[in-house]
């Protein structure tokens, strides 16, 4: 498609709720293009990793070229684009909306519109995408099209006859969609002779090719040859390829302006080709890189420690070979006097974590204990030096502190005005300040508050969809640090600190916490055969206190000639799960203990 | 290093009765109600088994006939079978014959018919001497047929004469079973098997007391009781010499003690298991895969019985034991022992001596052996001392 012009190509995305048809809209896109015959077709051909199958969520970016001739007698470039869906890569997906002039939004006829889509609608409007409803599903008895598309109507404000009414699973109605993206969004803005500037909005490691960089071209082209520089990066390269997706890799000539596909450079590291970056031509660069670019880093830390400390240098090798295509993702080597040795690693959020943690227990058979996870603070020591730290226990002693400053974020709320009053509550209770309150088209409120890292990172986005109905979206940016009264909360289990439950918490908060924390580990850790004592304590001095009986009753009435084997069997396994619980000191401590902070219920 | 397991020549040899005429709720083992009419075929098939494993000379101490309930064996079938055994086997002089008995089936004649049959030691399921208690456990006597039938055995000759007692039983109080206790030690039995009712898997109980129409038996009364226990039978001059069992001197159970210890045994009858050495397993034709062998039988009796008839073992598995498995079931089984186990490693001894500053062990030199509290949690203490005996790596960065 080299002769395509600019005004020829479509960039979008789809917007849908997980099931109300995405995927089989997608493959129906690309076998009625002829992008992917039919019998080529598994289902869901974009979602690759098992993980994101299992979860519904997508993690990585993925982008589909399709041919189409309209009825126009033109032939068409038609890039699909799709996002990830979690907070945690808002940013991934904000990037990937910024490559597309227009979106899809895929509702369910039977269902109606639900609150993540519309969370992402909003986003999508706000980077000024043009919107196409799709009514999916129409074949179903309960279908209630019209009812559905006036609901699109009050709600996002798109007249209710411009929602195409399709069944993606028969085919019916699909043929124009491909219609309305040619004809109802724009076509891409752009420079074909201006300075090369080229957004990344993903890229993935591939161990023959190097990285591979996903990326929509703005301005100028870019060729195998052309020696490129990464604006914000500062890495210097030269293309090997440059192609698009169909969805296996094709090489082409040139990208040119308005094109979407893909970018090989000999490029070793994730970390050289960041989202949201901006390519340009080394030798003819731009004046000014794409706006939007957000450095991407770590967030929150947290443990993770072999229970098998044989396994330390297989969790190492594991984490490398993560790394290699998550460039979010950091680590460095911990020694914990409770756990052993292990990697303070940093992660975007709880659910980055939590693929990590689990792509680590499944991909590579790992065993891990994972410690709650805690936000970076600046401390300023008494000696007039400053100290970074990602973990609770590597606080000074209060004599030798100065004070300590926690880091801060401006979050954004988006959510109809009606539950205004419920997010403001939670930010409050959050020990948030209030920004800013916007009001938007239709019925949406743009809420503006200023809350610590560490009050969002466990459970904000729970609360913040329940306090929604799911209807508020968030987003947030790091908005620097502010002096705060911080204290280090210890927990002593049988009268022994142990290190890896530690935790920074705002003084106020101390003894609650102390006391909910303490009563958690009580439900979690099992009896044993003395009584455990388990306390909080700040500085010293005690604030909390629970204890686990002693275990009154653990023996078998009868052992005679048929039961010595199954007591053999019962001692192996029970020896196995033994193995699998921490011992510290003389009390056996389960890994969930270690998370037991983020199960605790405000 | 530790020593290894000797297993020796079994020199014991267990036959299981299936036949019993109800299905006890809380009762799990392998029993069969109403079908009486397989005892002819059942004695032959068992009959058929012991031909074929009697290889040699081999001595026997102890011949233990269990159930279900082998009272319920027609007596000439009794003593066809016992007649057999000694015919296959030198059951030396003194050997300890016990057989199991249930109370309402105990009559004069037949307690003489036994001691004629040559068994010297009945083992009697008085369970309780509550009627609400055996009525709540579903047993088919009451407490006077209970207390009748130790004076019937005793009378008729048994002077080794043990009862087993089930305790921790819902509704009935400490008090009420302390009376029961002292009436039944005052005739004089040599020795007594107090279990606390268990729940077992697969039991009508379990479905009971899951679906809340039961109570669970409690801690608090297993605790108190089992005290209790040991007090009244101490008084009456017997000893806990096992967990669960309490004899006067010299007359613990010989034939329990054999499967305590981890010494070899055989098994007759459907459901059985036998545990032999290395040499003796290959006597039966088996190819050694390991230090010693475990072996048990199909639990129904029929399925048995077609088994034998048709030329087969009449066995459901087996399976080979390494030397860290006896090690483990040496340890495991020794510790149920008031006089306690020698420990193998030094990592089990360094664990052992933290359990005895726990108050849980008592060790001296190399042995150990529960205080009354470890008893309690034995199980656990018993974990521990498995643990410490696997080394634990501690890997480097």
């Amino acid at each position: 498609m080299t002769s395509s012009t600019i005004s020829r190509i479509r960039n979008f995305s789809i917007i849908a709720h997980i099931d109300h048809g995405k995927s089989t809209l997608a493959d129906r896109l690309l076998e009625l293009t002829g992008t992917v015959s039919a019998r080529d077709m598994t289902a869901q051909v974009l979602d690759t990793m098992d993980l994101e199958r299992e979860r519904g969520i997508t993690i990585k970016a993925q982008a589909v070229r399709m041919p189409y001739r309209a009825q126009d007698g033109h032939d068409y470039e038609l890039n699909l684009i799709d996002t990830p869906g979690h907070v945690d890569f808002a940013y991934e997906v904000s990037r990937a909306l910024a490559a597309c002039e227009g979106a899809l939004l895929v509702v369910d006829a039977s269902q109606g519109i639900e609150a993540q889509t519309l969370a992402n609608v909003y986003k999508a409007l706000e980077l000024g995408l043009e919107i196409v409803p799709v009514v999916n599903k129409i074949d179903l008895p309960q279908a209630e099209p019209e009812a559905v598309a006036r609901e699109i109507e009050e709600v996002i404000g798109i007249p209710r006859e411009q929602c195409l009414m399709v069944s993606a699973r028969t085919g019916a109605g699909v043929d124009q969609v491909l219609e309305a993206i040619v004809s109802a969004l724009p076509p891409p803005q752009g420079e074909a002779i201006a300075p090369l500037r080229a957004l990344i909005f993903d890229c993935k490691y591939d161990a023959y090719r190097g990285v591979v960089v996903y990326t929509r071209v703005v301005d100028g082209a870019i060729r195998s040859g052309t020696q490129i520089r990464m604006m914000a990066g500062q890495g210097v390269f030269t293309v090997d390829e440059v192609g698009f997706f169909r969805p296996g890799m094709e090489a082409v000539e040139e990208l040119g302006a308005g094109e979407v596909g893909y970018v090989i450079a000999s490029i070793r590291n994730v970390r050289d080709s960041k989202v949201g970056d901006t390519i340009t031509d080394a030798q003819r660069p731009a004046v000014s890189p794409l706006p939007g670019y957000r450095q991407a880093s770590p967030m929150v830390w947290a443990g993770l420690f072999p229970i098998d400390s044989d396994s330390y240098q297989d969790l190492k090798e594991a984490l490398e070979r993560l790394q290699l295509n998550d460039a979010a993702l950091a680590f460095e080597p911990e020694t914990s006097a409770a756990l052993g040795f292990g990697f303070r690693c940093g992660f975007l959020g709880l659910l980055h974590m939590e693929i990590v943690q689990e792509r680590l227990e499944r991909e590579f058979n790992l065993e891990l204990i994972t410690t709650a996870p805690s936000v970076a603070y600046r401390v300023q020591m008494r000696d007039g030096t400053t100290l970074e730290i990602d973990n609770p226990d590597q606080l000074p002693d209060p004599e030798h502190v100065e004070w300590i400053e926690e880091p801060r974020v401006k979050v954004e709320l988006v959510a109809p005005r009606e539950y205004l009053g419920g997010l403001m509550e939670l930010c409050q209770e959050r020990r948030g300040e209030f920004v800013h309150l916007e009001y938007q088209p239709g019925d949406r409120a743009l809420l503006t508050y200023d809350l610590p890292l560490g009050e969002i990172i466990h459970d904000f986005y729970d609360q913040l969809k329940s306090r929604s109905r799911g209807y508020a979206s968030m987003d947030y940016q790091l908005a620097g640090y502010r002096r705060e009264q911080l204290v280090k909360l210890d927990i002593l289990v049988a009268g022994g600190k142990i290190d890896a439950l530690s935790a920074i918490v705002h003084r106020q908060q101390a003894s609650n916490q102390g006391r909910r924390l303490v009563q958690r580990l009580k439900e979690v850790i099992p009896r044993q055969l003395f009584e455990v004592a388990l306390q909080a304590a700040i500085g010293g001095k005690v604030i909390a206190r629970e204890t686990v009986p002693a275990l009154r009753k653990d023996v078998l009435a009868k052992c005679y000639g048929g039961d010595i084997t199954r007591k053999r069997k019962l001692l192996e396994k029970q020896r196995e799960g033994k193995q699998r619980m921490k011992r510290v000191g003389s009390v056996e401590i389960p890994q969930e203990a270690f998370m037991a902070v983020l199960s605790l219920d405000r | 290093m530790t020593a290894e397991v000797v297993v020796g020549a079994p020199r014991s040899l267990y036959l299981h009765v299936p036949f019993c005429s109800r299905r006890c709720p809380y009762c799990d083992f392998a029993i069969h109600v109403g079908e009486d009419q397989l005892q002819e075929r059942y004695t032959k098939a068992v009959l058929a088994e012991l031909s074929r494993i009697a290889t040699g000379e081999l001595e026997l101490d102890t011949v233990y006939l269990g159930g279900g309930t082998p009272s319920r064996l027609h007596p000439r079938l009794l003593g066809q079978l016992l007649d057999a055994i000694r015919a296959h086997f030198a059951v030396q002089p003194g050997a300890e014959v016990t057989v199991e008995a249930n109370p309402e089936d105990v009559t004069a004649e037949l307690a003489r018919a036994w001691l004629q049959a040559g068994v010297n030691r009945l083992s009697l399921g008085v369970q309780s001497l509550d009627d609400r208690a055996l009525a709540w456990l579903g047993r088919g006597h009451d407490a006077a047929q209970a207390e009748s039938a130790v004076q019937v055995a005793r009378l008729a000759g048994f002077e080794n004469l043990s009862c087993d007692l089930i305790y921790a039983v819902p509704g009935q109080d400490v008090g009420t079973l302390e009376r029961g206790v002292r009436r039944l030690m005052a005739h004089g039995p040599t020795h007594v098997s107090c279990y606390e009712l268990t729940v077992e898997q697969g039991t009508p109980l379990q479905r009971q007391v899951r679906s809340g129409r039961r109570p669970a038996p409690q801690v608090e009364a297993f605790l108190e009781q089992r005290q209790m226990l040991g007090e009244v039978l101490g008084e009456a001059g017997l000893e806990m010499y096992e967990v669960s069992n309490y004899a006067r001197p010299g007359r613990r159970s010989r034939h329990n003690l054999a499967y305590w210890n981890g010494l070899a045994y055989l098994a007759l009858g459907p459901g059985a298991h036998g545990f032999l050495g290395a040499a003796e397993s290959a006597a039966l034709g088996l190819a050694s895969e390991g230090a010693a062998l475990r072996y048990w039988h199909l639990r129904d009796t029929a399925t048995y019985i077609r088994d034998v008839e048709s030329g087969a073992s009449g066995w459901r598995g087996h399976e080979w034991l390494g030397e860290s498995d006896l090690q483990m079931e040496r340890l495991a089984c020794g510790l149920r022992l008031s006089h306690g186990v020698r420990l193998g490693s030094t990592g089990q001894l360094n664990r052992a001596l933290e359990l005895a500053e726990m108050g849980l062990l008592v060790v001296e030199g190399r042995t150990a052996r529960a205080t009354p509290r470890g008893f309690e949690v034995l199980d656990r203490v018993t974990l521990e001392l498995v643990s410490a005996s696997t080394p634990s790596g501690r890997g480097q960065p």
